[in-house]
Order: C-alpha cells, then sequence, then structure tokens
C-alpha cells in the first residue's frame, strides 16, 4: 500500500488533469502571451538581416550556440525572433477573422431563422454554395485583385467564412422560435427586434463560442497556406507559412528553417481543436456531430 | 502595367487599352467576357499570351489523375480507418486512429509534404522529388494529397459507423448468424455511408485546396500550380477562368451529390 501510494497519486493527479485541457490552455497562454510582449521576449529583431551568421543551426546540434535558440534562416535572421513575431500574425488573422465572420454570420443567420420564409431560402442556397467553395481559392483570386496585404488576408478569409456561422445559428434560432418564452415575450408586446436581442440571443450564445473556438485552428491553418504559397502577410513580416516556404528549398540542408514554424502551427491548431472540442462537449454536447 | 515597358508612349498604353478592351465601359467589358466564355473563349493569358482555353487544357488532365487517384486512396483508406476504429471501438487501434486523424487536421499539410521530401527522396533517394513521369511520380504528391480530406472523413466515419453499429438491424443480423465481416462491411457500412455522401461533397473543395498547395510543393504541371503562379505574376485571364471552372466544377459535384443520395438511400426522394 505504502509503496504504490506515489504512484496513485501521480495518476489521480493525471486522471485530474485530464479532465480539463490543461496542456492546451497552456501552449495557447504562451502564444498570446508570445505575441502580446513579442518586442520584450525575442532575443532579435524578426527583421534583422545578419549575412555572416546565416544558416547557423539549433543550439543542441553541432556549430550551433544558444546566441541563435533555433538557428538562423538564409539571410540570418533568428528563426526563434521570427516564430515569437509569426504568434502575433497568426493570433491577430484569426482574431479579426473570427469577428468578423461571426457577426456577420449570427445577424444573417438570426434573421433567416426567425422571418423563414423567402430570405431564408436564398441565404440557405448561399450558404451551400459558400460551404462548398473552396476559401483558398476565393483568397487566391482577391490575392491577386488586390495584392497581398494583411486587409487582403483577412478580406478574404472572411467572404465565405461566415457561412458556417449563419447556417449553424438559423437551426438553433427556428428551434428556439418555438419556445414558450418567445410567445409569451411576443404576447406582451415585444418587438421581434427585441425578442431576438434580449430573448433568442442569450440562448445561442453557447453554440457561437463552441463554433469560434474550433475555427481558431482553421483560420490559422489558412492563413498559413496562403503565406506559403505568397499571396498571404508579405514579407518581411514574419508569418509561420511564409517561413515554412522560405526553408523549404533548404530543407535537406537546414531542415530548423521549417520544421520549427510548422512545429508551432502544429500545435496552436491542435490546442485551438482539443480546447474547442472540450468546449462543446461541456457547453453544447448536441453539436457533437460537427 | 504589366505589359507594356516603362518608357512607353501613350499611343502605345492606348494600344494596348484598346487590345484588352479596357476603353470600353465596366458592363460593356462584363458582357464581352460573358458572351466569349459561353462560347469557351477566355481571352488571352497576359504572361504567354496563349489563349487561356489551351493553357487550362494543357494542364486540366494532370491535375485530374492526380486528384481522382487521391480522392479514390483517400476514401478507401479512411474506411478502412474509420470502420476498423469503430468495429474495435475503445481499444488501442481506437485511439490509434483517433490520434492519426486529430494530428493530421492539426499538422499543416504542406509541411507533411516538404517532410514527405526530405525522408523519401533527398534522405532515401527512393522517389523523385517533383515534376510528372513515371509511377514513381505519383507516390508522394497523390499521399499527401489524399491527407487533406483523410482526417475528416475518417472521424466522420467512425462515429457514423458507431451509430449504425448500435441499432436494432445490426442486432437482427448478428441474431441471424451472420459472420460478422457480412454484418460490419454489408449491412452496417451502407447505412453508415450516407450521411458521409454530404461530407464528401464538401471535402472535395478541401480537395481542390490541396490541388493548389500539393502541386506547388512537387512542381506538378496541373491547374493547381498554374492558379497559384497566375497569381503571382496577376494574370487576371487565366485565374478569372480557373475560378469559374472550379466553381462549376465544385457545384456540379455537390448536385451530384444530391443526387446520388437518393440512390444509396432509396427512402430519399425529391
Amino acid at each position: 500500500m505504502k509503496e504504490d501510494n506515489f504512484w496513485a497519486k501521480i495518476t489521480r493527479f493525471w486522471k485530474k488533469l485530464r479532465r480539463y485541457p490543461v496542456i492546451p490552455i497552456a501552449i495557447l497562454f504562451v502564444v498570446v502571451f508570445f505575441a502580446i510582449f513579442a518586442n520584450l521576449i525575442s532575443p532579435y529583431s524578426p527583421e534583422e538581416i545578419a549575412l555572416t551568421e546565416r544558416l547557423t543551426p539549433p543550439f543542441f546540434m553541432s556549430g550551433g550556440s544558444t546566441s541563435h535558440f533555433l538557428g538562423t534562416d538564409a539571410l540570418g535572421r533568428d528563426v526563434l525572433s521570427r516564430i515569437i513575431f509569426g504568434a502575433r500574425v497568426s493570433l491577430s488573422v484569426s482574431l479579426v477573422v473570427i469577428a468578423i465572420c461571426s457577426a456577420i454570420g449570427t445577424i444573417l443567420g438570426m434573421i433567416a431563422g426567425y422571418l423563414g420564409g423567402g430570405f431564408d431560402n436564398f441565404l440557405m442556397r448561399f450558404t451551400d454554395a459558400a460551404l462548398a467553395f473552396p476559401a483558398l481559392l476565393i483568397a487566391l483570386l482577391l490575392g491577386a485583385v488586390f495584392g497581398p496585404s494583411f486587409y487582403t488576408v483577412v478580406l478574404s478569409l472572411s467572404v465565405l467564412g461566415w457561412a458556417p456561422y449563419a447556417r449553424m445559428i438559423r437551426g438553433e434560432i427556428i428551434k428556439l422560435r418555438e419556445e414558450d418564452f418567445v410567445a409569451q415575450a411576443r404576447i406582451i408586446g415585444s418587438s421581434s427586434a427585441r425578442i431576438l436581442v434580449k430573448h433568442i440571443f442569450p440562448n445561442i450564445i453557447n453554440t457561437l463560442v463552441v463554433l469560434m473556438t474550433m475555427s481558431v485552428g482553421l483560420v490559422i491553418l489558412i492563413e498559413a497556406s496562403l503565406s506559403f504559397l505568397g499571396v498571404g502577410i508579405p514579407p518581411p513580416t514574419p508569418s509561420w507559412g511564409s517561413m515554412v516556404s522560405d526553408g523549404r528549398n533548404l530543407f535537406a540542408r537546414a531542415w530548423w528553417i521549417s520544421l520549427f514554424p510548422s512545429l508551432a502551427i502544429g500545435f496552436v491548431v491542435l490546442s485551438g481543436n482539443l480546447l474547442g472540442d472540450w468546449i462543446r462537449d461541456r457547453m453544447d454536447p448536441r453539436l457533437r456531430q460537427l | 502595367m504589366l505589359m507594356a515597358p516603362p518608357m512607353a508612349t501613350l499611343d502605345d498604353l492606348q494600344a494596348i487599352r484598346e487590345y484588352l478592351g479596357l476603353n470600353k465601359s465596366l458592363p460593356e467589358q462584363y458582357w464581352t467576357f460573358l458572351k466569349n466564355s459561353t462560347h469557351g473563349d477566355f481571352g488571352t493569358s497576359i504572361h504567354n499570351r496563349q489563349p487561356v482555353s489551351k493553357v487550362i487544357g494543357e494542364r486540366l488532365p494532370n491535375t485530374i489523375t492526380l486528384g481522382l487517384s487521391a480522392i479514390l486512396l483517400g476514401i478507401s483508406v479512411s474506411l478502412f480507418l474509420g470502420v476498423t476504429a469503430a468495429v474495435k471501438y475503445g481499444t488501442w487501434l481506437d485511439s490509434g486512429v483517433k490520434l492519426i486523424a486529430i494530428l493530421g487536421q492539426a499538422l499543416p499539410s504542406f509541411w507533411l509534404a516538404i517532410v514527405a521530401i526530405a525522408i523519401f527522396s533527398v534522405w532515401l533517394g527512393w522517389l523523385p522529388t517533383s515534376g510528372t513521369g513515371g509511377p514513381d511520380h505519383y507516390v508522394l504528391p497523390v499521399l499527401t494529397l489524399s491527407f487533406f480530406m483523410l482526417p475528416i472523413m475518417t472521424r466522420l466515419i467512425r462515429s457514423s459507423m458507431l451509430e449504425v453499429l448500435d441499432s436494432e438491424y445490426v442486432k437482427l443480423a448478428r441474431i441471424k448468424g451472420l459472420s460478422e465481416k457480412i454484418v460490419v462491411w454489408k449491412h452496417a457500412l451502407r447505412n453508415a455511408i450516407i450521411p458521409l455522401l454530404t461530407a464528401a461533397g464538401i471535402t472535395f473543395g478541401t480537395i481542390v485546396t490541396g490541388a493548389v498547395v500539393i502541386e506547388t510543393v512537387f512542381a506538378w504541371p496541373g491547374i493547381g500550380r498554374l492558379m497559384a503562379e497566375s497569381v503571382v505574376q496577376r494574370d487576371f485571364p487565366v485565374v478569372q477562368a480557373l475560378v469559374l471552372l472550379v466553381a462549376i466544377v465544385v457545384l456540379m459535384v455537390n448536385l451530384l451529390v444530391d443526387i446520388m443520395y437518393a440512390y444509396v438511400d432509396p427512402r430519399i426522394r425529391y
């Protein structure tokens, strides 16, 4: 009994830990911290070019040193600093895009679900098309027309991104519309707008939060793909996607240039997805089929 | 100005404008575009001065073979993984498949392609790094492209299969004494597949997205890379025609999926 006490403690602690997505939250917290305090934390400026120190390997390899922790790229820029600053790009793009998409999607979905009829029909056919259409193509098209910039990326991710929100919210509203409390609100003379905002909206916040968390990963991935293809955030601003692309042809010689940023993408997206899953199971298990 | 040298005179510019039809009003230009595109004439590529339809036509077969083989591979592998995970629910096999699916959804696919090139082409030297040619050129692009749809499909098949395996008629089929193989692959799968059709329609879009990325990484001469190149070169007629083409194909595939519903599930009638 005494012998396995220690292990039992650890197992119990581990089980407790597993009930909460501690690791994903920790990773996301670190990334948000990096993004906010990037200029204080990062050892170098992300755009500082030092040709004498180009292609320095990370510290644990021969020839590497702790002055460039994760090595340098083909222009001698510090990979770690660029990853830290890249967190800013990924996070700001996803925050802005998700804010825009959820706002548009919620408003359209609420109106369509509440009014029904022609507008609803029209909007749902439109979302069908928007859901099926590859977002990357629209992004490429807009990238070609407006040229790559932060705003182009945000715009092109938002053009179709509202569709899942509209679809989901509409479904919820159609269910809620028939509830007694809505009928009662109408009886005491509330206007449609008041019913939607004051009575129905609080009931869809759960769904909304779940959708928003679950789309963080997706937005970061698409932004990375766009930057990888060269139509995302324009250089020299460090974006994880374009960093992977920079190191692409040097992979055999200097794998660290593209490996570390892609690990950053992978960990952040994974954490976002796991956190989203957890919130969904907690708040709204009906969304399971998503 | 992409077509004129810096020292071009006003007359030259005017001539280029007239040649491109840019001196007409916007509605007029749009009308010409509509009229010509219905005849299959998408104008001339700015980059290499060839008809857009020819530029696309040369590249299209490469993308179709790549895309179709990736879709076939993706569907068969995800069917196998999803069904296995559902049948072995709760075992290490199930967790393994779940892990692959979760990781696959999080890792950027272009990175997977780069790593695959580094391992199999550069270090081991088994497969060519890029371009087209013999069947060995297909291995890496097809594998990595199918990974665009694999995680989502596997997850969906698993959950849909779990639901079906729990139903009364599966129980009946087992009571009748049918072998487990027939119960799973014939009775259960047929019903589990229905919700997947919609997903397949939507994942087709992700294959298109994937084609752009994968063809760029593997220097595959298909329309995906053409798209990425044309965007960077600002070759608007090509981009325009490609987006139109892809939009039509995606919508057709989704229509086809809806029609197949009625075929797979006779209860659905339109």
